[in-house]
Order: C-alpha cells, then structure tokens, then sequence
C-alpha cells in the first residue's frame, strides 16, 4: 500500500474526528482501518490526544464566583437606578409639556371668562397666568434636556467595582 | 419556551437570577476556555468577571436561537483579545508554519501541567504550552466544549475549512506524545 493512499485515510481520520464523515466514507474507513495497522496506529494516537486533553482540571478561584456574582448584583442595581432615574425626567419633562399646554388653553379660552368672575382686567389675568403658570412650565421644558446632566452633577460618583 | 429561549428573555431583562444560574452552570468552562486561549493563569480571573459583566450589559445581542455557549465563548475572546491589545502582550494570530511557539522563559509550571490529572494529561502538558494559541483554542472548543466546527467559526471569525485545518494541525502537534503505542 503506498503513503498517498494512507494519507488519504489518514486525511479522513482527522475529518471523521473534526466533523464526522458520511455513511459511505466511513464504511470506506471502516474497511480500510481493518486491513491497515498504521492507519489504526494514527487514529488511536489521535484518540489518545483527544482522550487526554480531558484529563485536565483546572482549579478556579474559590471567591471567584463570589466576586462575579457581587460585581453582576452591583451593575444590574446601577443599571436599574439608570433606568428609573431616566423615567422619573421623561415624566417630568411630559407633565412641563402638558403645563404649558395647559396653562395656554386657560390663558386663550377661558381668560375673559375668569377675568369677569373676579372682576378683573384681562391683561392682568394674562399676565398672572404667564407668571405663574405658563413661564415656569416653560422653563421646565426647555431646560428639560440639561436636567438629569444638573442631577447628575449633584450626585456622589458611582462606586467603583472591583 | 426552550432552555435557550428563556436564557435570552432573561438576559433582555436583565434578571440577576438568571445570570447566577448561568454563572454557576459556565463559570468553569469559561475559565478553561481562556486558560486554553492564553496558555496563562494570571489575568483569567479579570476576564471571567469583565465577560459576565459584557453579558449582563449586552445580553439583548443574544436571540435564544442557538445555542448560549458559542455566543458566550465570542464574547470571551473578543475581551480577551481587546486585553491582550492593550497590554501588547502577544497576538492570538499564529505566525510560525508548525504551529508551536517558544516556551515561555519562567520557570512556573504551566496551568496544563498544573491541572494534568492523568498520565497522558500530563504528557500533553508540555506540548500545550508551546502550540500556538489558536490551535489549542481550536482543540477545547471542539473536543471539551462538543462544539462543531460552525459554531467554532462564529466563535473566532474564521472561515470553517480555517477552523478544521487549526484541529488536524493541533492534533498533529500533539499526535508525537502517543506515536507507535496503542490505546
């Protein structure tokens, strides 16, 4: 038998132990590793190799999971406060927006209305409701985007995982 | 809802419970994955905790469709390699044609000799520690971890017949270690 046709088996054996071979080209193997001492030398090396790389148990770090664990608990509590702090500006931000939406409503529909309930003039109505009312909420909204950057600044800096 | 269906509904919510039990079940195989991948001990630890973290943070990226190790093992090389980047330590790429790269200079025992419980373990240990990292990435991914050679593709970004040429040349790096005995 010459080297190329072992080769070619030889070829198979690492294919058949890397991603399996078709019914037809193990057979074909099956047959040859009957009749072919080194070809059977090669696959039980292999064998050997593959058998052997289980036998190692590496020893992790005790406090390992530990640590994982607390640092994982840490981020996810950082993450969640993150979450909620981002919610609680959204709902500030919505109800700015609705205040000075309001607060125009009142000022354009019922202006003339509460000005003669409380025996008012209608510029000074107006101008108690901007004061008051539509100006702040405004404020509100339109500085809306630098709020949680003001928190931000105001708060300790997150602690440090380890 | 399978097993892996729950794994990613769980990490789309961010459920530290589900993460502790995936801590618990993959800790070992992920710190043998990186021993293998860098040949070391030291550093393994910062990894382990800095990829269960990228899980934590991008756990949404996984969709429960395949299986959770592959994607876990990518997440773990590509810190590692990003590590390996900044400290300029040494390339995952393989340089030399025969696979095998100088033996380290210290005198510590390698993590393969120190984990080799049987005899033909601890007569691949040498061996290990020179093969070229890919290669014995290649060999844990394939023969430890059951993973095919797809899966081991997505994993490290090489084409698949890439994957299969680093395990015959692996094995026949190591194959010397049991020549002329049989089983």
């Amino acid at each position: 038998m010459n080297n190329d046709h072992h080769e070619t088996f030889q070829h198979m054996i690492d294919e058949s132990l890397a991603a399996g071979l078709s019914a037809e080209r193990a057979q074909s193997l099956r047959e040859h590793l009957h009749n072919c001492a080194p070809c059977r030398e090669y696959l039980s090396a292999n064998q050997r190799v593959i058998a052997g790389l289980g036998g190692f148990s590496f020893e992790v770090n005790p406090t390992l999971n530990a640590r994982v664990l607390a640092s994982l608990r840490l981020r996810a509590q950082q993450a969640q406060s993150a979450q909620l702090s981002r919610r609680r500006w959204a709902l500030i931000g919505v109800a700015a927006l609705g205040l000075t939406a309001g607060g125009s409503f009142v000022d354009l529909q019922l202006g003339r209305m509460i000005a003669s309930i409380f025996d008012m003039q209608r510029i000074e109505v107006q101008q108690g409701l901007l004061a008051f009312w539509i100006l702040p909420s405004l404020c509100v909204l339109l500085l809306f985007p630098l709020l949680p950057l003001l928190s931000k600044a105001g708060t300790p800096r997150e602690e440090r995982i380890q | 809802m399978s097993d892996t269906q729950q794994i990613a509904i769980g990490l789309r919510q961010r459920e530290v419970i589900v993460l502790e039990a995936l801590v618990e079940r993959y800790q070992y195989r992920l710190a043998r994955y990186l021993i293998y991948l860098l040949g070391k001990r030291d550093g393994v630890d910062d990894l382990v905790q800095e990829t269960w973290l990228r899980v934590l943070e991008r756990g949404s990226s996984y969709d429960g469709q395949s299986r959770f190790e592959p994607w876990l093992f990518r997440v773990a090389r590509n810190i590692a390699v990003d590590a390996l980047r900044k400290r300029r330590i040494f390339s995952l790429d393989s340089k030399d044609d025969d696979g095998v790269r100088p033996a380290p200079a210290s005198d510590e025992p390698s993590p393969f000799t120190l984990a080799a419980r049987t005899n033909d373990a601890d007569r691949l240990a040498r061996s290990l520690e020179t093969l070229e990292p890919v290669y014995r990435e290649a060999l844990v991914l394939r023969f430890q971890e059951d993973l095919s050679l797809q899966e081991i593709s997505a994993i490290v970004g090489a084409p698949v017949s890439t994957v299969a040429s680093r395990i015959y040349r692996g094995l026949a790096t190591l194959r010397p270690q049991f020549k002329g005995e049989t089983s």
